[in-house]
Protein backbone atom coordinates (compact mmCIF):
# COMPACT_ATOMS: atom_id res chain seq x y z
CA UNK A 1 0.00 0.00 0.00
CA UNK A 2 2.72 2.41 0.78
CA UNK A 3 4.03 1.55 -2.56
CA UNK A 4 0.58 2.66 -4.09
CA UNK A 5 0.43 6.01 -1.99
CA UNK A 6 4.22 7.04 -3.31
CA UNK A 7 2.84 6.73 -6.58
CA UNK A 8 0.01 8.94 -6.41
CA UNK A 9 2.42 11.25 -4.40
CA UNK A 10 4.79 11.00 -7.39
CA UNK A 11 2.09 11.73 -9.93
CA UNK A 12 0.33 14.95 -7.78
CA UNK A 13 3.65 16.19 -7.83
CA UNK A 14 4.24 15.91 -11.69
CA UNK A 15 0.42 17.46 -12.21
CA UNK A 16 1.82 20.52 -10.11
CA UNK A 17 4.46 20.77 -12.47
CA UNK A 18 2.17 21.06 -14.98
CA UNK A 19 0.73 23.75 -13.26
CA UNK A 20 3.78 25.43 -12.28
CA UNK A 21 4.21 25.93 -16.69
CA UNK A 22 1.03 27.84 -16.46
CA UNK A 23 2.11 30.04 -14.17
CA UNK A 24 5.44 30.77 -15.68
CA UNK A 25 4.36 30.90 -19.23
CA UNK A 26 0.88 32.36 -18.66
CA UNK A 27 -0.22 35.24 -21.27
CA UNK A 28 -2.28 36.90 -19.06
CA UNK A 29 -1.99 37.56 -14.93
CA UNK A 30 -5.16 35.83 -14.46
CA UNK A 31 -3.96 32.59 -16.06
CA UNK A 32 -1.07 32.66 -13.30
CA UNK A 33 -3.78 33.57 -10.49
CA UNK A 34 -5.59 29.94 -12.12
CA UNK A 35 -2.51 28.08 -12.28
CA UNK A 36 -1.82 28.78 -8.61
CA UNK A 37 -5.00 27.53 -7.29
CA UNK A 38 -4.73 24.45 -9.43
CA UNK A 39 -1.08 24.41 -7.42
CA UNK A 40 -2.82 24.77 -4.01
CA UNK A 41 -5.63 22.73 -4.70
CA UNK A 42 -3.59 19.29 -5.44
CA UNK A 43 -0.88 20.63 -2.57
CA UNK A 44 -4.46 20.21 -0.08
CA UNK A 45 -4.94 16.63 -1.27
CA UNK A 46 -1.19 16.15 -1.26
CA UNK A 47 -1.04 16.80 2.22
CA UNK A 48 -3.86 14.58 3.02
CA UNK A 49 -2.30 11.87 0.70
CA UNK A 50 0.94 12.17 3.10
CA UNK A 51 -0.81 12.26 6.19
CA UNK A 52 -2.42 8.77 5.39
CA UNK A 53 1.38 7.22 4.33
CA UNK A 54 2.45 8.09 7.60
CA UNK A 55 -0.86 6.99 9.42
CA UNK A 56 -0.77 10.66 11.29
CA UNK A 57 -3.78 12.35 9.12
CA UNK A 58 -5.10 14.06 12.25
CA UNK A 59 -2.08 16.39 12.06
CA UNK A 60 -2.05 16.81 8.29
CA UNK A 61 -5.67 17.41 7.80
CA UNK A 62 -5.58 20.27 10.42
CA UNK A 63 -2.67 21.83 8.30
CA UNK A 64 -4.39 21.20 5.07
CA UNK A 65 -7.27 23.13 6.26
CA UNK A 66 -5.44 25.96 7.51
CA UNK A 67 -3.63 25.82 4.22
CA UNK A 68 -7.18 26.03 2.13
CA UNK A 69 -8.43 29.37 4.10
CA UNK A 70 -4.93 31.03 3.54
CA UNK A 71 -5.19 30.36 -0.32
CA UNK A 72 -8.78 31.63 -0.42
CA UNK A 73 -7.46 34.77 1.16
CA UNK A 74 -4.80 34.85 -1.07
CA UNK A 75 -6.33 33.97 -4.12
CA UNK A 76 -9.20 37.17 -3.34
CA UNK A 77 -7.26 39.87 -2.70
CA UNK A 78 -4.96 38.69 -6.18
CA UNK A 79 -8.28 38.63 -7.57
CA UNK A 80 -9.29 41.58 -6.13
CA UNK A 81 -6.16 43.74 -7.53
CA UNK A 82 -6.22 42.82 -10.51
CA UNK A 83 -9.73 43.82 -10.91
CA UNK A 84 -9.56 47.30 -9.55
CA UNK A 85 -6.49 47.93 -11.42
CA UNK A 86 -8.50 46.88 -14.48
CA UNK A 87 -6.43 46.02 -17.57
CA UNK A 88 -6.44 42.83 -19.11
CA UNK A 89 -2.60 42.58 -16.86
CA UNK A 90 0.51 41.22 -18.95
CA UNK B 1 -11.51 -2.32 1.59
CA UNK B 2 -8.35 -1.43 0.09
CA UNK B 3 -9.18 -2.46 -3.55
CA UNK B 4 -12.15 -0.13 -3.53
CA UNK B 5 -9.84 2.75 -2.08
CA UNK B 6 -7.26 1.96 -4.78
CA UNK B 7 -9.71 2.56 -7.41
CA UNK B 8 -11.50 5.41 -6.15
CA UNK B 9 -8.21 6.95 -5.81
CA UNK B 10 -7.09 5.93 -9.59
CA UNK B 11 -10.51 7.01 -10.78
CA UNK B 12 -9.53 10.62 -9.33
CA UNK B 13 -6.29 10.59 -10.42
CA UNK B 14 -7.35 10.28 -14.54
CA UNK B 15 -9.39 13.48 -13.56
CA UNK B 16 -6.60 15.23 -12.28
CA UNK B 17 -4.27 14.18 -15.28
CA UNK B 18 -7.10 15.33 -17.77
CA UNK B 19 -7.41 18.62 -16.14
CA UNK B 20 -3.69 18.89 -16.10
CA UNK B 21 -3.72 18.31 -20.12
CA UNK B 22 -7.08 20.25 -20.01
CA UNK B 23 -4.86 23.30 -18.40
CA UNK B 24 -1.96 23.12 -21.15
CA UNK B 25 -4.40 22.59 -24.27
CA UNK B 26 -7.00 25.38 -23.84
CA UNK B 27 -6.99 27.99 -25.57
CA UNK B 28 -8.16 31.05 -23.11
CA UNK B 29 -8.82 32.00 -19.61
CA UNK B 30 -12.30 31.03 -19.59
CA UNK B 31 -11.74 27.47 -20.99
CA UNK B 32 -8.98 26.96 -18.74
CA UNK B 33 -11.11 27.59 -15.49
CA UNK B 34 -13.39 24.92 -16.69
CA UNK B 35 -10.43 22.40 -17.14
CA UNK B 36 -9.36 23.98 -13.26
CA UNK B 37 -12.91 22.94 -12.12
CA UNK B 38 -12.68 19.88 -13.51
CA UNK B 39 -9.84 18.67 -11.24
CA UNK B 40 -11.20 20.63 -8.04
CA UNK B 41 -14.77 18.70 -8.27
CA UNK B 42 -14.14 15.24 -9.80
CA UNK B 43 -10.37 14.56 -9.00
CA UNK B 44 -9.99 15.96 -4.90
CA UNK B 45 -13.70 14.32 -5.14
CA UNK B 46 -12.64 11.01 -5.57
CA UNK B 47 -8.81 10.99 -4.14
CA UNK B 48 -10.02 12.03 -0.70
CA UNK B 49 -13.04 9.74 -1.06
CA UNK B 50 -10.53 6.79 -1.94
CA UNK B 51 -8.49 8.26 1.05
CA UNK B 52 -11.49 8.02 3.75
CA UNK B 53 -12.59 5.02 2.80
CA UNK B 54 -8.81 3.48 3.44
CA UNK B 55 -8.90 5.29 6.35
CA UNK B 56 -12.50 3.09 7.60
CA UNK B 57 -15.03 4.41 9.52
CA UNK B 58 -13.21 6.73 12.08
CA UNK B 59 -12.85 10.18 12.99
CA UNK B 60 -10.31 10.53 10.17
CA UNK B 61 -13.24 9.66 7.86
CA UNK B 62 -15.03 12.64 9.58
CA UNK B 63 -12.20 15.06 9.00
CA UNK B 64 -11.31 13.91 5.37
CA UNK B 65 -15.03 14.78 4.31
CA UNK B 66 -14.41 17.82 6.23
CA UNK B 67 -11.55 19.17 4.23
CA UNK B 68 -13.56 17.83 1.09
CA UNK B 69 -16.60 20.44 2.27
CA UNK B 70 -14.47 23.00 2.63
CA UNK B 71 -13.00 22.54 -0.63
CA UNK B 72 -16.56 22.36 -2.33
CA UNK B 73 -17.37 25.57 -0.31
CA UNK B 74 -14.06 27.85 -1.39
CA UNK B 75 -12.74 27.03 -4.65
CA UNK B 76 -16.26 27.90 -6.82
CA UNK B 77 -15.48 31.33 -4.97
CA UNK B 78 -11.94 31.70 -6.22
CA UNK B 79 -12.75 30.56 -9.78
CA UNK B 80 -15.50 33.03 -9.87
CA UNK B 81 -13.60 35.77 -8.26
CA UNK B 82 -10.69 34.95 -11.28
CA UNK B 83 -13.02 34.64 -13.75
CA UNK B 84 -14.71 37.89 -12.86
CA UNK B 85 -11.98 40.08 -12.57
CA UNK B 86 -10.37 38.65 -16.06
CA UNK B 87 -13.82 39.52 -17.30
CA UNK B 88 -13.94 43.48 -15.89
CA UNK B 89 -10.98 43.91 -17.07
CA UNK B 90 -11.96 43.15 -20.56
CA UNK B 91 -11.15 39.95 -21.60
CA UNK B 92 -13.61 38.20 -23.75
CA UNK B 93 -13.64 34.58 -24.75
CA UNK B 94 -11.84 33.60 -27.71
CA UNK B 95 -9.36 36.65 -27.36
CA UNK B 96 -6.07 37.07 -24.93
CA UNK B 97 -4.79 33.54 -24.95
CA UNK B 98 -1.70 32.11 -27.10
CA UNK B 99 -1.91 28.62 -27.32
CA UNK C 1 -31.63 29.12 15.46
CA UNK C 2 -28.73 29.65 17.16
CA UNK C 3 -28.85 26.37 19.46
CA UNK C 4 -28.63 25.04 16.14
CA UNK C 5 -25.77 27.07 15.27
CA UNK C 6 -24.18 26.18 18.29
CA UNK C 7 -24.71 22.32 18.26
CA UNK C 8 -23.37 22.32 14.35
CA UNK C 9 -19.72 24.02 15.89
CA UNK C 10 -19.84 22.12 18.73
CA UNK C 11 -19.90 18.74 15.91
CA UNK C 12 -17.30 20.46 14.15
CA UNK C 13 -14.62 21.08 16.82
CA UNK C 14 -15.32 17.13 17.88
CA UNK C 15 -14.20 16.19 14.29
CA UNK C 16 -11.59 18.02 13.88
CA UNK C 17 -10.33 17.63 17.80
CA UNK C 18 -11.49 14.28 18.40
CA UNK C 19 -9.67 13.70 21.55
CA UNK C 20 -12.91 13.27 24.05
CA UNK C 21 -11.31 14.36 27.92
CA UNK C 22 -13.19 16.55 30.04
CA UNK C 23 -10.91 19.62 29.37
CA UNK C 24 -11.64 19.28 25.18
CA UNK C 25 -15.32 18.96 25.30
CA UNK C 26 -15.60 21.55 27.88
CA UNK C 27 -13.61 23.98 25.76
CA UNK C 28 -15.26 23.10 22.66
CA UNK C 29 -18.60 23.54 24.74
CA UNK C 30 -17.94 27.07 25.71
CA UNK C 31 -16.41 28.46 22.38
CA UNK C 32 -19.51 27.19 20.28
CA UNK C 33 -22.13 28.84 22.94
CA UNK C 34 -20.07 32.12 22.86
CA UNK C 35 -19.46 32.13 19.08
CA UNK C 36 -23.31 31.37 18.70
CA UNK C 37 -24.20 33.63 21.40
CA UNK C 38 -22.16 36.73 20.23
CA UNK C 39 -23.32 36.19 16.36
CA UNK C 40 -26.79 36.64 14.79
CA UNK C 41 -28.01 33.77 13.14
CA UNK C 42 -27.32 33.44 9.53
CA UNK C 43 -30.12 35.12 7.75
CA UNK C 44 -30.44 32.50 5.31
CA UNK C 45 -30.65 29.63 7.42
CA UNK C 46 -33.78 30.79 9.13
CA UNK C 47 -35.39 30.16 5.85
CA UNK C 48 -33.35 26.63 4.37
CA UNK C 49 -35.46 23.21 4.71
CA UNK C 50 -32.61 20.84 5.22
CA UNK C 51 -34.32 17.51 3.68
CA UNK C 52 -33.95 19.71 0.71
CA UNK C 53 -30.80 20.64 1.27
CA UNK C 54 -29.78 17.47 2.14
CA UNK C 55 -31.29 15.98 -0.98
CA UNK C 56 -29.89 18.42 -3.20
CA UNK C 57 -25.98 16.93 -2.87
CA UNK C 58 -26.60 13.88 -3.99
CA UNK C 59 -28.38 15.47 -7.20
CA UNK C 60 -25.84 18.01 -7.92
CA UNK C 61 -22.99 15.21 -7.86
CA UNK C 62 -24.80 12.82 -10.30
CA UNK C 63 -24.73 16.60 -12.39
CA UNK C 64 -21.48 16.76 -11.66
CA UNK C 65 -20.48 13.72 -13.16
CA UNK C 66 -21.96 13.99 -16.08
CA UNK C 67 -20.99 16.87 -17.29
CA UNK C 68 -17.07 15.89 -15.77
CA UNK C 69 -16.90 13.06 -18.02
CA UNK C 70 -18.39 15.24 -20.66
CA UNK C 71 -15.90 17.52 -20.69
CA UNK C 72 -13.25 15.25 -20.09
CA UNK C 73 -14.20 13.33 -23.05
CA UNK C 74 -13.64 16.96 -24.85
CA UNK C 75 -10.72 17.71 -23.41
CA UNK C 76 -9.17 14.75 -24.38
CA UNK C 77 -10.57 14.69 -28.35
CA UNK C 78 -7.73 15.38 -30.64
CA UNK C 79 -9.46 18.03 -32.76
CA UNK C 80 -10.49 19.70 -29.22
CA UNK C 81 -14.28 20.28 -30.44
CA UNK C 82 -15.16 23.60 -27.88
CA UNK C 83 -17.13 26.04 -28.54
CA UNK C 84 -16.73 28.66 -25.89
CA UNK C 85 -19.40 31.56 -25.60
CA UNK C 86 -21.17 33.78 -22.75
CA UNK C 87 -24.50 32.92 -22.20
CA UNK C 88 -27.07 35.54 -20.67
CA UNK C 89 -29.00 33.45 -18.02
CA UNK C 90 -32.27 34.89 -16.90
CA UNK C 91 -33.24 33.61 -13.37
CA UNK C 92 -36.56 34.34 -11.12
CA UNK C 93 -33.83 33.82 -8.04
CA UNK C 94 -33.57 37.10 -6.36
CA UNK C 95 -31.93 37.27 -2.67
CA UNK C 96 -28.61 36.64 -2.14
CA UNK C 97 -28.71 33.15 -0.42
CA UNK C 98 -30.18 31.63 -3.29
CA UNK C 99 -28.07 33.40 -5.63
CA UNK C 100 -25.13 32.45 -4.01
CA UNK C 101 -26.23 29.00 -3.87
CA UNK C 102 -26.92 29.08 -8.09
CA UNK C 103 -23.91 30.71 -8.80
CA UNK C 104 -21.79 27.93 -6.79
CA UNK C 105 -23.67 24.73 -8.19
CA UNK C 106 -23.18 26.72 -11.78
CA UNK C 107 -19.32 27.02 -11.24
CA UNK C 108 -18.79 23.63 -9.81
CA UNK C 109 -20.41 21.76 -12.05
CA UNK C 110 -17.23 21.30 -14.81
CA UNK C 111 -18.22 23.31 -18.45
CA UNK C 112 -20.39 26.16 -16.87
CA UNK C 113 -18.84 28.76 -14.91
CA UNK C 114 -20.39 31.92 -13.08
CA UNK C 115 -18.99 35.39 -14.87
CA UNK C 116 -20.99 37.76 -13.68
CA UNK C 117 -23.79 37.81 -10.85
CA UNK C 118 -26.35 40.52 -10.44
CA UNK C 119 -30.23 40.02 -9.12
CA UNK C 120 -32.01 38.06 -11.79
CA UNK C 121 -29.31 38.09 -14.30
CA UNK C 122 -26.24 35.45 -14.72
CA UNK C 123 -23.56 35.63 -17.31
CA UNK C 124 -22.12 32.36 -17.49
CA UNK C 125 -19.25 30.95 -19.57
CA UNK C 126 -20.47 27.64 -21.42
CA UNK C 127 -17.57 25.35 -22.70
CA UNK C 128 -19.75 24.17 -25.80
CA UNK C 129 -23.09 24.32 -26.71
CA UNK C 130 -23.88 21.04 -24.75
CA UNK C 131 -23.04 22.20 -21.49
CA UNK C 132 -25.08 25.10 -22.19
CA UNK C 133 -28.08 23.52 -22.81
CA UNK C 134 -28.03 21.37 -19.68
CA UNK C 135 -28.14 24.96 -17.72
CA UNK C 136 -30.92 26.15 -19.45
CA UNK C 137 -33.32 23.52 -18.32
CA UNK C 138 -34.07 25.47 -15.21
CA UNK C 139 -33.67 22.24 -13.20
CA UNK C 140 -31.44 24.42 -10.79
CA UNK C 141 -33.42 27.03 -9.99
CA UNK C 142 -36.36 24.23 -9.50
CA UNK C 143 -34.14 22.47 -6.63
CA UNK C 144 -32.88 25.56 -5.02
CA UNK C 145 -35.94 27.40 -4.73
CA UNK C 146 -36.91 24.03 -2.71
CA UNK C 147 -34.34 24.37 -0.27
CA UNK C 148 -34.82 27.85 0.61
CA UNK C 149 -38.72 27.32 0.72
CA UNK C 150 -39.19 28.81 4.26
CA UNK C 151 -40.79 32.54 4.39
CA UNK C 152 -38.94 35.53 3.49
CA UNK C 153 -37.25 36.81 6.50
CA UNK C 154 -38.13 40.86 6.52
CA UNK C 155 -36.44 42.76 8.66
Amino acid sequence: MTAFFLFVLITLTVLMLVYLYRVVRGPTAFDRVLGLNGISTKAIVLLVVIGTTFERVEMFVDISTGYALLNLVGALAIAKFLEERGEAGK
Amino acid sequence: MSWIAIGLIVVGLYFLVVGSIGMLRLPDVFSRAHALSLTDSLGALFVLVGLAVYEGFTTNFLRIIVVLALIYLLNPVIAHATVRAAYRSGLRPGKGGDQ
Amino acid sequence: MRILTAVILFALWLVLSSTFDLAHVAAGAVVAVLIAWMNPALPHMRRLSWPAAIAYQPWLLGRILKSGLHVSRLILDPKLPIAPKLISHQTSLRSDGELVALGNSITLTPGTITVEVAPGELIVHAIDEESGKDLLDGRFEAKISGVFAGQEDRR
